[in-house]
C-alpha cells in the first residue's frame, strides 16, 4: 500500500472514531437507560425484592386494574385541555407580538420568556398562593362581587392543576406560534389584500393556515411537558387532583414497585412519542416558500 | 394601437419615509390599454410609484386619479388593480388553481364560475395541466405565469408588475418578455411594468418613463428615449451612448453647432426649443450613438473625428471598438460595427477618421 493510501486510511479511521463517539454519548446516556427501563417493565416485585423474570404481568395489571386506566384517561384529557387553552391564549399574544415593530417586539418576547428562568418550584408556590382560599384570585373575585365568599374551587383539585400547568407552560406555546407567524412573508399578506381580500379573509385564508405548523409544534410541546409533570399535580392537586404522573411517581417512591413504575412509564412514553410524531407531522410546512 | 384616454393620473405624488423623501411630487398619466414601463436604477423610486398606485403604501402628498376620481385613500382591496410581485408571492399552501382563483373566491363568486375562469386563465398562460400542483413544485417561469394568471383573473383595470422577470435567467427572461407582451395584446389590459433593465424596457414597452432620484426624467416611446434623450441621465442610461461635453454655438435651421474637445460638432435640435433658444456658450453635451459613427468618406466634411482604435470587443452580432480621439480632453468614444467572420477591418492601435451625420447627432442639456 502506498504512503498516500495509508494516510487516507488513518484519516478515515479518525473520522470514523469521531462519528462513533458522537453517537456513543446519546446511545449511552439516553438509549441504554431507556432500554433498561423497557426491560425492567417486564420484571416483577416479590416482598420488596425485584424478580428478574420476564412477564407481561405489569401490563396486564395496568389494563385490568380499575384504578389506572381512568387516571390515565383523565390525565390525557387534562393535558389536552392544557394544550388547547395554552394555544387559545398564546395565539393572540403571538399575533400581537408580530404587530410590534423592531425593538419592542423582542423586548416583549424576552419579558414573556423571563418566567422560564425562574425555579419551577418557586413558580408553583407563587401560583398556589394566588389560587388559594385567601389568595389573590379569590380576593379579587369577592371584591368584584362575582363570589360571595372565597371559593375552594381553585386549589387542591384538577382545576388547580389545569390553571397552574397552563400558566407555567404558556411561554412554550407562544414561542413556536410567534416564530411561525413571523416567518410568513409580508408579501403574501399584501398579495391577498391586493387580490381583494378583507383583513379577516386574509387572516383566515393565509395567516392562519400558514401558522398551523407553529400551532402543532406548540401543542405537542405543551402536551408533552404537561403529561410528564408530576411535581405540579403533587403541589397544587391535593387529594382530588390525582394524575398519571403522580401514580408513576408513587410507584418509584412510596410503593417501591420499580417494574410496575417502569411499565407505566412505557405507556406514558408511547403517548409522548405519538404526540411528538403528530406535532412533527403537522408541524412541517406544506410547501417551501414560493 | 390608440391610447386616447388617460386611465390613471398621478398628480404631485410624493412619498417620504420619515424624513427621507423617495418621490418628489411626480406627475404621470397612464393611458388606457398601454404597456407603460417605469425604468430606473435602484433607489430611483420606481417601485414606490407602483406601491402607491397599488395601495400598498399611502401617499405623503398629492393624489392618484382613476377615471378622474381621486382614489388615493381607497384601501388596497378595493382598488381595481392587481399586482404581480417580484417574488411572485404565491400562497404556498394552495394549489395553482386555488392561487389563481383566490381573487374570485374572496369575492364569493359561485364555484362553477370560479372553476371556469381559473381554467380559462390557466389556459391563457399555458399552465392548464398544472392546476393541481403546489407552487413549490413549479419552476420559476411557471410560478411567474401563475402569478400573472392570478392577477389577470379579476379583470383589473391595471396590472402592476414589480420587476417580475428579475429572478429568471436570461433565456427564460427573453421568452417571458415576449409572452407578457403577447398576453397584454390579447387581454388588452393596461400594464404598468417596473424594471431596471433598459433592454427589457425597450423591448416591451409602448412608452417608457425613466426615473432617477425620485423624479421622472423623461417619458416617451422607446424610440424617442433612445434617439432623443432630453438629459444627460437618460442619454447615458440607454445603451453605450457617446457623450461629449461642450459649449453651444450658432443655430442653423434644425441644426446647432457645439464646440467640444473634438472641435466643432453639428447636431440636431429638432423638437428641442429649449436647446435651440439657449444662449451661445451654454454648456451642453453632443451625443451620438455608437452605431451612428462610421468611417469618414471623402466629401463628409462635418463632425470629423480623428483618433486611434484603443481596443476592440467582440459582442456577438456586433463588435464595439473604443476610439481614443487625438484631441486632448475628450472621453473615449464607442463605435459599433456589425461583426464579420475573420474579424473586422480594424485592429487595435490603428488610426481612424470617423464621422456621424448631423441629423444622427443630438444635443442634451448639461
Amino acid at each position: 500500500m502506498s504512503a498516500a493510501g495509508s494516510m487516507q486510511l488513518a484519516e478515515r479511521c479518525r473520522a470514523l472514531s469521531v462519528t462513533a463517539l458522537a453517537f456513543a454519548l446519546p446511545v449511552l446516556l439516553i438509549l441504554v437507560p431507556l432500554a433498561i427501563f423497557l426491560v425492567y417493565s417486564f420484571f416483577s416485585v416479590d416482598h420488596g425484592e425485584i424478580r428478574h423474570e420476564l412477564s407481561l404481568g405489569n401490563y396486564v395489571r395496568f389494563f385490568t386494574d380499575p384504578v389506572f386506566l381512568p387516571v390515565f384517561r383523565n390525565t390525557l384529557v387534562l393535558c389536552v385541555s392544557v394544550a388547547v387553552i395554552c394555544i387559545l391564549l398564546a395565539y393572540p399574544a403571538a399575533c400581537f407580538l408580530t404587530t410590534l415593530k423592531g425593538r419592542w417586539r423582542y423586548a416583549l418576547l424576552m419579558l414573556l420568556m423571563v418566567p422560564l428562568l425562574m425555579s419551577y418550584v418557586i413558580k408553583i408556590y407563587a401560583i398556589r398562593s394566588i389560587l388559594g382560599l385567601n389568595g389573590f384570585l379569590n380576593q379579587a373575585l369577592v371584591w368584584a362581587g362575582i363570589l360571595e365568599e372565597p371559593s375552594p374551587l381553585f386549589v387542591f383539585n384538577m382545576n388547580a392543576i389545569l390553571l397552574t400547568l397552563t400558566l407555567l407552560l404558556i411561554p412554550f406555546a407562544i414561542l413556536p406560534i410567534f416564530l411561525s407567524l413571523e416567518r410568513i412573508p409580508q408579501n403574501l399578506i399584501s398579495a391577498s389584500e391586493d387580490l381583494g381580500a378583507s383583513r379577516l379573509q386574509t387572516f383566515l385564508r393565509i395567516t392562519l393556515p400558514l401558522s398551523l405548523p407553529g400551532v402543532a409544534t406548540a401543542a405537542s410541546f405543551v402536551f408533552v411537558l404537561a403529561i410528564g409533570d408530576f411535581l405540579t399535580p403533587q403541589m397544587v392537586g391535593g387529594v382530588n387532583g390525582f394524575t398519571f404522573g403522580r401514580v408513576l411517581y408513587s410507584q418509584f417512591g412510596t410503593a417501591y414497585n420499580w417494574p410496575f413504575g417502569a411499565a407505566l412509564s412505557v405507556m406514558l412514553a408511547l403517548v409522548v412519542i405519538v404526540a411528538i410524531l403528530l406535532g412533527e407531522r403537522f408541524g412541517r410546512n406544506r410547501g417551501a416558500s414560493a | 394601437m390608440s391610447h386616447n384616454s388617460d386611465l390613471l393620473t398621478l398628480r404631485g405624488a410624493s412619498k417620504s419615509y420619515g424624513a427621507v423623501p423617495v418621490l418628489h411630487g411626480i406627475d404621470l398619466a397612464v393611458r388606457d390599454g398601454e404597456f407603460l414601463t417605469v425604468l430606473g436604477p435602484s433607489g430611483s423610486g420606481k417601485t414606490t410609484v407602483l406601491r402607491l398606485i397599488g395601495g400598498l403604501e399611502p401617499l405623503s402628498s398629492g393624489e392618484i386619479l382613476l377615471d378622474g376620481e381621486d382614489i388615493s385613500r381607497m384601501p388596497i382591496n378595493r382598488r381595481p388593480f392587481n399586482t404581480v410581485f417580484q417574488d411572485y408571492a404565491l400562497f404556498p399552501h394552495m394549489t395553482v388553481a386555488a392561487n389563481v382563483g383566490y381573487g374570485l373566491s374572496v369575492r364569493h363568486e359561485p364555484r362553477r364560475e370560479i372553476a371556469r375562469r381559473v381554467a380559462e386563465a390557466l389556459e391563457l398562460v399555458q399552465l392548464g395541466q398544472f392546476a393541481a400542483r403546489y407552487p413549490a413544485q413549479l419552476s420559476g417561469g411557471q410560478r411567474q405565469r401563475v402569478a400573472l394568471a392570478r392577477a389577470l383573473i379579476c379583470r383589473p383595470r391595471l396590472i402592476l408588475l414589480d420587476e417580475p422577470l428579475a429572478a429568471l435567467d436570461l433565456e427564460l427572461r427573453r421568452q417571458m418578455q415576449e409572452f407578457l407582451k403577447s398576453i397584454q395584446r390579447e387581454v388588452k389590459t393596461t400594464f404598468l411594468f417596473v424594471t431596471h433593465d433598459q433592454e427589457e424596457a425597450i423591448g416591451m414597452a409602448d412608452r417608457i418613463c425613466v426615473m432617477q432620484g425620485g423624479h421622472i426624467r423623461q417619458l416617451g416611446t422607446p424610440h424617442e428615449l433612445y434617439y432623443r434623450p432630453n438629459c444627460e441621465f437618460v442619454a447615458r442610461f440607454f445603451g453605450e451612448n457617446n457623450l461629449v461635453p461642450g459649449k453651444l454655438g450658432p443655430v442653423a435651421g434644425d441644426l446647432r453647432s457645439i464646440d467640444t474637445a473634438l472641435g466643432r460638432l453639428v447636431c440636431s435640435v429638432e423638437g428641442q426649443p429649449d436647446l435651440r433658444n439657449a444662449a451661445v456658450g451654454t454648456a451642453a453635451f453632443a451625443t451620438f450613438r455608437p452605431e451612428a459613427l462610421h468611417v469618414a468618406q471623402a466629401g463628409e466634411t462635418e463632425n470629423r473625428i480623428a483618433g486611434r482604435i484603443a481596443d476592440i470587443a467582440f459582442a456577438g452580432a456586433s463588435t464595439i471598438a473604443r476610439i481614443a480621439p487625438d484631441a486632448d480632453g475628450s472621453p473615449l468614444l464607442r463605435l459599433r460595427l456589425p461583426s464579420r467572420i475573420g474579424g473586422g477591418e480594424f485592429t487595435a492601435g490603428q488610426p481612424v477618421e470617423l464621422t456621424f451625420r448631423p441629423h444622427e447627432g443630438h444635443l442634451v442639456p448639461a
